[in-house]
């Protein structure tokens, strides 16, 4: 009896560590840890002023923005297709293609800049040049705060959520606002990088790794997956050459510096629903994944790979494809 | 005086408006933008941090430990975000040398925008170059694969081939670690080797070897671009901008600093001016208060002095009060005595005219008829019987006789009428002088009084000047039972109250000159003796003068009458009160005393 309590006491004191143990062992698939990667998970929505996101939301579809009323930010940027219209290019509001292929705008403000040639730094400023572009929407921006004027709607709720009202300035801010909050979150990927390393399959992560063997992650990597760098596009080959036909928006960054460094520079794209916004490349050049893939061995890497790792990474890519609305893209 | 006492309180209130703005500015002044400056320099320390993590992310990348350039991204952005908080910031702020101050913003501005360029191409060079260097080996094992694939040949050339390929591939390798021309010539050696040592090996060679080439001059190419740009990025005096913009903070802190010195000095000697001037104030204010209590004593006394004067005065004034009393009583005995004397002359007028009439009547009288008859008589005394009968002058003797008792008897008659108005005028004198030997020096004593008959003596007493003005005087005397008064004090007040209605009816000409005199007793035990007349009233501002002493509106009038009326109501316990509906509306002057019935 006279040793009965120290027992009881070491048992004790035990018996509470098991279970933390227990209790660490169940949970551990929940609770994973995000993975240290070179590329990065999405970053949460920002939580905006939701007043501010309609009237961007508004904006984004309004026709009006365009001189002829023909053309909204939606035409080409269209949210049920992945943030793309699919078209090699986009037909301004005169019904001639533009000179780029149009990239989506899921995910542009995570882009360290805007456009193919970075030309511009925030989304507030695309918009500036979207709108004023003659290619584009070919309006300027005394019209547009004429039409807008005239609608009530926007003259009210502008009234609400700006003091200016109605100015280019908040116009614009407004659809950045909108488009801040465009994020396409839960993609498969993601919830790998978060932890869920089960949600890919063998193959997926085989296709992760030769993404990451062969140098993909050079330029594609960070919380867009590319975005973040200028690029020369034909690194170890000449692209141009190979391709033919030049035009002036071939030449890239070297429109705005003349530097002869930047000819052919772009910026590296974003591969984030990479797999649903075909076709790719500034020049729409790539119908599909696997023609853009090769693309970028041949000329970028330099490398030969087998098929089996080009399939793999394809299939990787194919894991980058997030949710908007609730619905995977 | 008031309006001068406001100026001075504005004044005032002005010049402590004027101090406490003062004391206010130096105030705000001396407390100035301190926590500007520092603020200011927080954000610069911060960007100058952000700065070095942005470098430290630039070597990460260049040793390959990262493989994820938003690092090098974030820090620019927030970067330019501080910068645009400090530019907002300090386009409000003053600066001691402005020119320099844009300058070293512009420098910074400059610097920046290189090291951005610098750093966006180092990411894309950077990141080729890396990529190929992690690929050599694998590219080796490519070939080495070849080898080790190829089953017959030469293998002492494959072996030397195999060797210049790992010789330019640890060349490679080195000339990543240590960039040297010599080591780019050797690796151009190498490629050439490669080149030609390519042509002597078998076709599946051609494409490994051709890509382990492209890489290597990849390398080759890169490398020192990748370097000069680090070098470049190195260079770039970013935190020379920001020091010197630090600098610049600190020596306009340092001159705010000196500016807020000075202020501070000068708010503490205006403090102690203030204080001095506050300190000077109240000793004024304690000498001020000594000066008034000082005052207050003096007055004190004088008030004492003034109180016992004032009562010596208050006495001489009682004193005076009872001498004018008597001068004015004297005065009312002298005007009844004028009355007396007055009426006295008058009544003797009727005597003498009286006396005169008879004195006439007995001139002519019928008597000296009577004397011519007895003449005729005593001629004829003889024959008187025949004288009678037969002359004719004898023959009227008789009838004239008779006419002569006649005229006699009515001539006796007239005398003896005439006589008793003398004797009645006499009567009246006599009774005027008694009268007024009964008032003269009478005493205060009460006597038993008939009203009635007073207000008649005292009708008597100016009955002279009343039927000289035609004055009517209509009496409402009610039944008075014989009452205790001061007849004297009574009677002085009638006269004069009559005598002052008849006065102010002397003007009038449109109406008739009507006095009411009215002896009324009242229920309350007091009797209302009232003399109204119809003249030219007394107007409303001087209805309160009127019973003032030496108040009169009569040219030749000494203005005690009303004044020693009252006094003399006053001592009969009695009230005299005037009342009046305006000028040239008649007055009413009432006297009230109180009615004492006499005890039988």
């Amino acid at each position: 009896m006279s040793d009965a309590t120290p027992r009881n006491v070491h048992r004790s004191s035990w018996v509470p560590g098991l279970a933390i143990l227990f209790w660490l062992a169940t949970c551990l698939p929940v609770m994973a840890a995000p993975l240290d990667e070179p590329l990065k998970p999405l970053p949460p929505i920002p939580q905006l002023d939701p007043a501010t996101v309609e009237l961007g939301r508004q904006l984004f579809n309004e026709t009006q923005l365009s001189v002829n009323n023909t053309k909204s930010c939606a035409s080409c940027h269209d949210l049920q297709t992945g943030g793309v219209d699919n078209q090699p290019f986009s037909l301004g509001f005169d019904g001639k293609p533009v000179a780029l292929n149009t990239p989506t705008v899921f995910n542009a403000s995570l882009n360290f800049k805007q456009f193919w040639n970075a030309r511009v730094d925030t989304l507030e400023a695309q918009v500036e040049q979207v709108v004023t572009s003659p290619l584009e929407m070919g309006n300027d921006w005394k019209t547009v705060i004429r039409t807008l004027s005239a609608l009530p709607y926007y003259q009210a709720t502008f009234q609400q959520v700006y003091p200016d009202g109605i100015t280019p300035a908040t116009v614009q801010n407004a659809l950045a606002t909108y488009e801040r909050t465009l994020l396409t979150p839960n993609s498969r990927f993601d919830q790998y990088l978060q932890g869920n390393t089960d949600i890919l399959t063998l193959e997926e992560k085989y296709g992760y790794q030769r993404f990451k063997e062969y140098g993909c992650i050079a330029c594609h990597q960070g919380a867009n997956i590319g975005g973040n760098m200028y690029q020369k596009f034909g690194v170890m080959d000449d692209y141009f050459k190979a391709r033919g036909n030049p035009t002036e928006a071939d030449l890239g960054r070297y429109l705005l510096t003349k530097d002869e460094e930047d000819r052919n520079v772009f910026k590296v794209p974003s591969l984030r629903n990479v797999a649903v916004t075909a076709p790719y490349f500034h020049d729409a050049s790539a119908k599909t994944l696997e023609e853009a893939v090769d693309v970028m061995f041949k000329y970028q890497l330099g490398r030969i790979p087998s098929a089996e790792d080009k399939t793999l990474i394809v299939l990787f890519l194919k894991t980058l494809t997030g949710e908007w609305a609730g619905k995977p893209l | 005086m008031k309006l001068s006492r406001r100026a001075t309180q504005l004044m005032l209130s002005a010049m402590t408006l004027i101090l406490a703005s003062i004391l206010v500015f130096l105030y705000l002044k001396s407390s100035s933008e301190q926590t500007t400056y520092s603020e200011s320099r927080d954000l610069i320390r911060e960007i100058k941090q952000l700065n070095s993590q942005w470098d430290s992310e630039v070597l990460k990348a260049r040793i390959a430990l990262t493989h994820n350039y938003d690092p090098l991204v974030a820090p620019l952005k927030e970067i330019n975000d501080l910068w645009a908080q400090l530019e907002r910031r300090e386009s409000q702020n003053t600066h001691e040398d402005p020119a320099r101050w844009q300058s070293s913003q512009d420098a910074y501005r400059q610097a920046i925008q290189e090291k951005a360029r610098l750093v966006e191409r180092f990411k894309s060079h950077n990141a080729v170059l890396r990529n190929s260097l992690a690929f050599l080996p694998t590219a080796e094992d490519d070939i080495q694969a070849q080898f080790l694939a190829l089953t017959d040949g030469d293998k002492l050339l494959q072996q030397s081939i195999a060797t210049d390929t790992y010789d330019v591939l640890l060349s490679s390798l080195e000339f990543a670690q240590v960039t040297s021309d010599d080591k780019a010539a050797d690796i151009l050696v190498g490629l050439n080797k490669l080149a030609i040592n390519k042509l002597s090996l078998p076709e599946s060679f051609q494409v490994p070897v051709d890509i382990l080439s492209k890489h290597i001059s990849l390398i080759l190419r890169e490398q020192p671009v990748v370097n000069d740009l680090l070098e470049r990025i190195a260079a770039v005096p970013l935190a020379e901008r920001l020091d010197d913009l630090t600098n610049q903070l600190n020596q306009d802190q340092a001159a705010a600093d000196l500016l807020d010195q000075k202020y501070h000095r000068y708010l503490l000697v205006f403090s102690t001016l203030l204080v001095a001037l506050l300190l000077y104030l109240a000793i004024r204010l304690l000498r001020s208060f000594a000066e008034i209590n000082r005052v207050n004593r003096a007055l004190h006394v004088v008030n004492e002095n003034l109180e016992q004067r004032v009562e010596e005065r208050t006495r001489e004034l009682k004193d005076a009060q009872g001498e004018l009393m008597d001068s004015a009583r004297q005065a009312g005995m002298a005007e009844i005595a004028t009355n007396v004397l007055h009426n006295v002359g008058n009544v003797l007028n009727s005597v003498n005219i009286s006396a005169e009439l008879v004195t006439r009547k007995l001139r002519t009288s019928k008597a000296l008829g009577l004397g011519k008859a007895m003449q005729l008589i005593n001629e004829h005394r003889r024959d008187l019987g025949t004288f009678l009968t037969e002359n004719e002058k004898g023959k009227l003797l008789p009838d004239y006789l008779n006419q002569l008792v006649e005229a006699i008897a009515t001539e006796q008659q007239g005398l003896t009428e005439e006589l008793a108005q003398l004797s009645k005028s006499v009567d009246h004198i006599k009774d005027i002088v008694s009268t007024q030997q009964s008032y003269a020096g009478a005493s205060t004593l009460l006597e038993p009084v008939h009203i009635s008959a007073l207000m008649e003596d005292a009708l008597r007493m100016n009955s002279g000047a009343l039927s000289r003005h035609h004055v009517t005087v209509v009496k409402h005397y009610h039944d008075v039972p014989e009452i205790m008064a001061d007849k004297h004090r009574l009677l002085l007040i009638l006269v004069n109250l009559i005598s002052n209605a008849k006065y102010a009816m002397s003007n009038l000409t449109d109406r008739t000159r009507q006095m009411t005199l009215t002896v009324l007793p009242l229920n309350d035990g007091t009797l209302q003796i009232s003399v109204k007349d119809e003249g030219e009233g007394i107007p409303a501002e001087n209805m309160t003068r009127i019973f003032t002493h030496g108040f009169t509106t009569r040219k030749e009038g000494h203005g005690f009458g009303l004044h020693s009326c009252a006094l003399a109501a006053l001592e009969m316990k009695g009230r005299l009160t005037a009342h009046s509906d305006g000028p040239g509306k008649g007055a009413l002057f009432t006297l009230l005393i109180p009615l004492d019935p006499v005890r039988t």
